[in-house]
């Protein structure tokens, strides 16, 4: 049985707060979710509150400027802060996005940033990711084939085919969908989740793939893939655009139609 | 990383709602009720079968306040089962995952499911 809330030790208390002293007109509170594996503490909500006249657009520029200018100890991952690496997926105002393409101008009141949802938090914003790792690598992204390597020829793929995989090529595996599903969150350990389910439909899609039947059959599970009950926070957390839950009803009908 | 120190993140906790969740979850709800729904009615069949007196009990029962309020309650549960279930059917069918006509999909099913309501409301009023 899922459990919905908390256990003891992930139980959130109210943090510091950071009071502007810049004394300027326009501030923003940032709550920032907080642990630090060091103290054996209980992880806590810092308050921020940040001068805005003097700070980039996205949220990522927010939790830049609090680590330059007010607490150096904010931990979180992030690299390119162009929505390109998926680094610094987090849930921002409730949703899971990317810090480095949301506007914080979007956002009316406080701005609450959290970890990516029912993860083990590692410090502050990073949660682990293994088990989604795991799993990804379980669906053998890439391409199988019969060739030996010998044959010295290209596989090639027409413009038709190659459309196919439009829509699904551009997941840069961020893991905002998968840690937005209530279905992951009880069932991560099984059931495959949205990301990883939205990988294996490219790679059964793919026409140079030459595996596809055993891809299908091997997703075809109770627990893998029909934990899927069309909940849609995927779709609507994809800061790619892209469209998780069509994905799995796709493989769903593949399987169903044969 | 994964020793038993480190918290979990919260997740239902701050998790936004959106209309997509939201109906899903009232979906699983509103099933787990229709099924002693149709308990209920099944119980009120039998009591044709065992004569008047029974008949009576449960009669009296559906036309009291409370009664009533679960009668037309359970007008509703069934009409947004129905229409939503709809959306899954056309889900399976490979329809209707774009964003703006799943929400579309989702607010039509809502507000179908209180007019199919009123709809079922008015005809057994009229007939019965």
């Amino acid at each position: 049985m899922a459990q919905f809330n908390l256990p003891q030790n992930s139980k959130i208390e109210v943090g510091e707060y950071y009071k502007d002293k810049t004394n300027s007109k326009n501030l923003k509170k940032v709550n920032v979710y907080r642990w630090d594996p060091s103290t054996g503490k209980n992880p806590r909500v810092d308050t921020f509150e940040v001068d805005m006249d003097n700070c980039g657009p996205k949220v990522l520029d927010i939790l830049f400027k609090i680590k330059n200018e007010i607490d150096p100890s904010l931990t979180f991952r992030r690299s390119c802060a162009h929505g390109v690496c998926g680094s610094c997926a987090m849930n921002i105002d409730g949703v899971n996005t990317l810090a480095c393409i949301k506007s914080h101008t979007d956002i009316n009141g406080d701005l609450n940033v959290y970890p990516l949802p029912h993860l083990k938090v590692v410090k502050d914003l990073i949660g682990d990711l293994t088990t989604l790792y795991k799993q990804y690598e379980s669906i053998k992204p890439w391409l199988q084939t019969k060739q030996t390597g010998e044959e010295k020829i290209e596989l090639k793929q027409s413009q038709k085919d190659r459309e196919k995989l439009d829509g699904y090529y551009e997941c840069i595996l961020c893991a905002c969908c998968s840690t937005s599903c209530p279905s992951y969150w009880w069932n991560g350990d099984k059931y495959l989740g949205p990301a990883v389910l939205l990988q294996a439909y490219r790679w059964i899609n793919d026409s140079r793939d030459g595996d596809k039947k055993e891809r299908l059959k091997k997703v075809a599970d109770e627990l893998k893939l029909y934990r899927c009950h069309t909940i849609m926070n995927c779709t609507n957390s994809c800061p790619k655009g892209l469209n998780p839950a069509k994905a799995i009803g796709s493989i769903k009908k593949m399987l169903a139609t044969g | 990383m994964q020793d038993n120190k480190s918290p979990l993140s919260p997740h239902l906790q701050i998790y936004k709602w959106q209309i997509s969740s939201l109906l899903s979850i009232t979906h699983r709800i509103v099933g787990v009720v229709n099924f002693f729904a149709i308990t209920l009615i099944c119980f009120w069949s039998l009591s044709l079968l065992l004569g008047g007196d029974s008949y009576e009990i449960i009669y009296g029962f559906l036309n009291s306040f409370f009664g009533k309020f679960i009668a037309i309650g359970l007008c509703w549960t069934f009409s947004f089962h129905i229409l939503n279930e709809l959306r899954h059917l056309f889900w399976d069918l490979g329809y209707g995952f774009d964003l703006k006509i799943s929400k579309i999909t989702g607010v039509l099913a809502l507000f179908g499911s209180f007019i199919l309501t009123i709809v079922f409301y008015l005809i057994g009023n009229s007939f019965f």
